[in-house]
């Protein structure tokens, strides 16, 4: 049964958790509970990799330089992988800029399309489709059941390319969920109920109840009715419905302690020269999302790793998939380019403060989460997906022991650790423990990454 | 597959080039009108009657607002927030790839409420009664029984079911009796048919019995619906409804009336405009930046008046000349003050556009206007490769392989009296690069006289200009030398003639292409060339052929 109160929400870990935030506490059994938070994670996208010249890590010191500099004040909390290869990548079809969207969180290789959504791959001419299953937030999202206002976040900073090369998350096979670019768009998702008439609500609620009642009857008798790959695409509908359906008996934010009301923000979405801002504006949105436990997942997608276009807020024109594309020798090029990779790990510094303002219980809501940074390539360059270069920042309640780099060699045939294993670590950290593969098996070696997760 | 599709296409066309008669392919047994010389009755070994996959659509968001606006005369455009969908062989409606994600349920959800509301506020619009007269519970209820039969009917563009009607009615009650109002018992059953997947998919069943256990027709609100999103992006009006209640839209003949006038309705601009928006890559240019040392005179009031100046050109062509020859080759233009600078001819007077002509010998059509030329440069150059490449992938409809891993791409700096070309030369001396790249860059030589910005130059680096190009593995192949005879190339190849009857048949079908079109394909463009390339006449022939008048059986053949 579904908890009807915040202090008998379920945490990801399946114990009853209270939340302190709660002003409305009222005794009983969740009093007797020492207060525990529930686990988050996110992804932190950024694309076309980095400039491996200016990823300094310092060895098992972690004097973090170069690109990593941003990052510095934060290392107790960062867990750096060295050799971890995107190896389930490299089989399907897809350039490999599609091939990394679609294993950097699914584990597995784009389908192969016969229509060709996606364009075709560079060798063999074959054409590819979307992302050939589910991705780790989703599966995540999904296992924690309607506990919360919001499955997850899909957010995205100018992340306006509706290809495969622009999702990194997906519900199944060929269902990618595509961000939500305007912060206004997410701030009226996310918080316009928040604070709102609490007899008001609960009558929208019955309402809304009642209403997605009878459409999800109606979904039934088409459903009856159609072919079997309509079927299929309607049901994906109507889940949705009684998810969300299910997801109105969720317990709604309540403010206090840290959960407040943002302000909705007015910005336009699209402008490349407002990136610097749209980026922090989405940011705070998630954050306080989580911190209001409205949802436990989030992702954001800085751009996509399609053509990127300019960063005019540095200062410059070029592309950033063009720049990735320039030799060491074109040094002008290359610094623009560390600039930029700088400025994204400066972004994700931003992110781990706002997280460690938040107080939760002794630590704060770090403690509580796994950020994941990822890109689709290690080196844009080469287009390479050897040796990604992945941060994870926060131990997510205790789970990764961080502060650390964890170095993996590589066989005789130059491959390193595979990612896959990767995935299965998050899903053991957000308390999925029974999971043993993700994405494509063989990529797999039956449990978590080895060396990650506190002894 | 479709590389095998592609070739088969060349081949069949190679046949009706050769052949007046052009009788490769024939339409089955379906559609057999035997007074229509160009559909003979009969099943040839080359042409079977499937109309090809036949896949429910959801509304796209583009649809969906001008649904609500048709229905409701709401044009709050709703769906301006809702997930972008994702785009599939150029274009945004794809059906096999317009999913559902949680966020998107959750809009719609938000969204009905809203239109509801909002239409309830404007009571007594659409009711068969005015609730103000109607004091008892009965007489409310029969005229909530009237809204949910007529509006249900538009809002599902079908006749309600009895079961459907009985649901609703019941929502209407119990909403009534919550609140004590008619308005509140309304909004709810508004809401509801918001969000039912009658109203979000564009469901087929088809009627009739299967032509050859393949095609199925549809039944004649099912074609309705077709032919109103196919033109208008939007649902049926009066006319197409009443045509759809006397059980006609069943023959060719009056699928072709319906077509010939709608296309004369205003409503059809929005969607050609948002053809060309996609088919162009026309959004592509709000990204577009340039660097200031080089182009000082690039803005963003110049680049927003190159989308204009496309949108009112793509407009003027379409509802003008209306043919492919004028899109490629108009010297027609719009222009405000700003462009006429640009353009370098006398400012008009006031702030609008108006249209002009530019000199022939330097702009001509779409290819020669800053909106493409800008959107397909680098910020402090010109790129040939990525205008062959547009050439190539938008008007040859060729999908290019992405460049291979660990090459190293960068346009090579600009260096006083180098000409693009020579800067390129790379690609063609390097055997990799020069598999794909002799397939682009050639064809972007021809552009050597518009800058990164789309200025025209006479002489750059005081040299004269050399732009000639080159055309490879097409039907036109050979030299050429400059955009008016690549011009010329483009609007004798049939190949780009066959390329924009497919970007046409993937928009207004909602679907990529496959193997089963292939003589739907056929027919079209040869009907299109029989027409002098006319749009509206390609249009007419989308929404008289078969594959849009039957689909496949429900459950597969």
């Amino acid at each position: 049964m579904l908890p009807s109160r915040r202090q008998f929400l379920r945490g990801a870990l399946g114990t009853a958790v209270s939340l302190p935030l709660l002003s409305t506490l009222g005794g009983g059994r969740a009093r007797a509970v020492p207060p525990t938070f529930p686990r988050r994670l996110v992804v932190f996208f950024t694309p076309h990799g980095v400039v491996r010249k200016d990823w300094i890590l310092g060895g098992s010191e972690l004097a973090l330089g170069g690109i990593l500099a941003p990052l510095a004040p934060h290392k107790k909390d960062l867990l750096f992988l060295k050799n971890v290869d995107m190896l389930s990548a490299g089989y399907g079809p897809g350039d490999p800029h599609q091939e990394g969207m679609g294993a950097l969180l699914g584990g597995t290789g784009c389908l192969a399309d016969p229509l060709g959504s996606g364009g075709r791959r560079a060798d063999t001419g074959d054409p590819v489709g979307w992302g050939g299953g589910i991705s780790v937030d989703q599966f995540i999202a999904k296992g924690l059941g309607a506990v919360t206002r919001f499955p997850s976040l899909e957010l995205g900073v100018i992340s306006d390319f509706d290809q495969v090369s622009g999702r990194i998350a997906y519900l199944d096979a060929n269902q990618p969920v595509a961000p939500t670019n305007d912060p206004a768009v997410v701030f009226d998702r996310v918080f316009s109920d928040l604070g709102a008439d609490p007899g008001g609500l609960a009558r929208v609620r019955a309402e809304r109840k009642s209403v997605l009642d009878a459409v999800h009857k109606q979904f039934a008798r088409l459903n009856a009715r159609v072919g079997k790959e309509d079927r299929q695409k309607l049901q994906t509908h109507a889940d949705a419905i009684r998810d969300l359906e299910l997801r109105l008996s969720a317990p709604g934010a309540m403010l206090g302690g840290t959960c407040s009301k943002p302000t909705r923000p007015s910005i336009d979405p699209a402008n490349l020269f407002g990136y610097p801002q749209l980026g922090k504006l989405q940011m705070d949105l998630l954050v306080m999302a989580l911190a209001c436990d409205l949802t436990r997942v989030g992702s954001i997608m800085w751009s996509h790793a399609g053509p990127t276009p300019g960063s005019p807020w540095l200062g410059f024109a070029e592309g950033h998939h063009a720049l990735s594309h320039t030799g060491d020798s074109d040094v002008d090029s290359q610094t623009k380019l560390s600039m930029l990779k700088t400025w994204f790990a400066s972004q994700l510094a931003y992110l781990i403060d706002a997280m460690k303002k938040v107080p939760e219980g002794e630590g704060t809501m770090l403690d509580n989460t796994v950020i994941l940074w990822g890109s689709e390539l290690s080196v844009g360059q080469t287009h390479s997906h050897k040796d990604m270069p992945f941060v994870l920042a926060g131990s997510c309640g205790g789970y990764f022991d961080t502060g650390r780099l964890v170095s993996f060699s590589r066989d005789a045939a130059d491959k390193g650790r595979s990612h896959n294993d990767l995935l299965v670590s998050l899903c053991h950290a957000m308390g999925r423990t029974e999971v043993k593969t993700f994405g494509n098996a063989s990529y797999c070696s039956g449990g978590p990454m080895p060396g990650l997760a506190k002894a | 597959m479709r590389r095998g599709f592609r070739a088969t296409t060349a081949g069949l066309w190679a046949s009706v080039l050769a052949s007046a008669v052009a009788a490769a392919c024939t339409t089955g047994t379906i559609g057999g009108d035997a007074s229509d010389p160009e559909q003979p009755p009969v099943s040839t070994q080359a042409c079977t009657a499937d109309p090809g996959p036949s896949p429910i659509r959801r509304l796209t968001r583009f649809e969906y607002d001008a649904t609500v606006r048709d229905l409701l005369g709401d044009d709050s455009a709703p769906a301006r927030a809702f997930p972008s969908e994702e785009e599939s062989h150029g274009f945004t409606n794809d059906a096999n790839v317009l999913s559902i994600t949680p966020a998107l349920a959750e809009a719609y959800m938000v969204a009905s409420e809203r239109l509801a509301a909002r239409a309830v506020a404007k009571l007594p619009f659409g009711l068969p009664c005015d609730p103000a007269h109607e004091t008892t519970t009965d007489a409310a209820r029969v005229c909530a029984k009237g809204f949910i039969q007529s509006f249900g009917l538009k809002a599902f563009r079908r006749p309600l079911e009895e079961v459907e009607r009985a649901e609703l009615l019941e929502l209407f009650d119990a909403a009534r009796a919550e609140s004590g109002t008619f308005g509140d018992g309304l909004r709810v059953v508004i809401s509801a048919i918001l969000q039912s997947p009658s109203f979000l998919y564009r469901v087929e069943l088809g009627s009739g019995p299967a032509v050859d256990g393949v095609a199925v027709p549809l039944g004649p609100y099912e074609m309705a619906s077709r032919l109103s999103y196919l033109l208008w992006g939007s649902m049926p009006d009066d006319t197409l409804f009443a045509e759809a209640a006397a059980g006609r839209l069943s023959t060719k003949a009056e699928v072709e009336t319906q077509a010939r006038r709608m296309l004369a309705d205003p409503k059809t601009e929005a969607m050609v405009a948002h053809f060309h928006e996609e088919w162009l890559q026309l959004s592509r240019l709000k990204n577009v930046l340039k660097a200031s040392d080089v182009y000082p005179e690039w803005s963003p009031e110049l680049r927003d008046d190159f989308s204009e100046e496309t949108r009112l050109f793509v407009k003027d062509v379409f509802w003008s000349q209306g043919t492919l020859d004028a899109f490629l080759g108009s010297s027609t233009t719009f222009v405000n003050a700003r462009l006429a600078k640009f353009y370098g001819v006398p400012a008009p007077e006031g702030s609008g556009f108006v249209k002009i002509g530019l000199d022939a010998s330097q702009r001509m059509g779409f290819l020669t206007q800053g909106s493409f030329l800008a959107a397909n440069a680098k910020p402090n150059q010109p790129s040939p490769i990525h205008r062959g490449k547009f050439v190539r992938e938008k008007l040859f409809c060729d999908l290019l392989p992405p460049p291979p891993g660990n090459v190293v791409i960068k346009a090579p700096d600009p260096k006083p009296g180098q000409s693009a070309r020579e800067r390129f030369a790379e690609h063609t001396k390097d055997a990799t690069c020069r598999q794909c790249h002799k397939l682009m860059d050639p064809i972007g030589f021809g552009f050597e006289h518009y800058d990164g910005i789309g200025r025209y130059l006479a002489t750059e680096g005081g040299k004269p200009i050399d732009a000639t190009g080159e055309i490879v593995g097409t039907d036109v192949e050979g030299t050429f030398d400059g955009v008016t005879e690549l011009r010329s190339k483009l609007a004798r190849s049939q190949q780009v003639s066959d390329c924009v009857v497919r970007q046409w048949f993937r928009y207004g079908y909602g679907r990529a292409e496959t193997d089963a079109d292939r003589c739907t394909l056929d027919r079209l463009g040869r009907s299109f060339t029989a027409s002098g390339r006319s749009f509206k006449e390609l249009l007419v022939q989308l929404a008289v052929s078969d594959a849009f008048r039957f689909r496949r059986p429900v459950g597969g053949p």
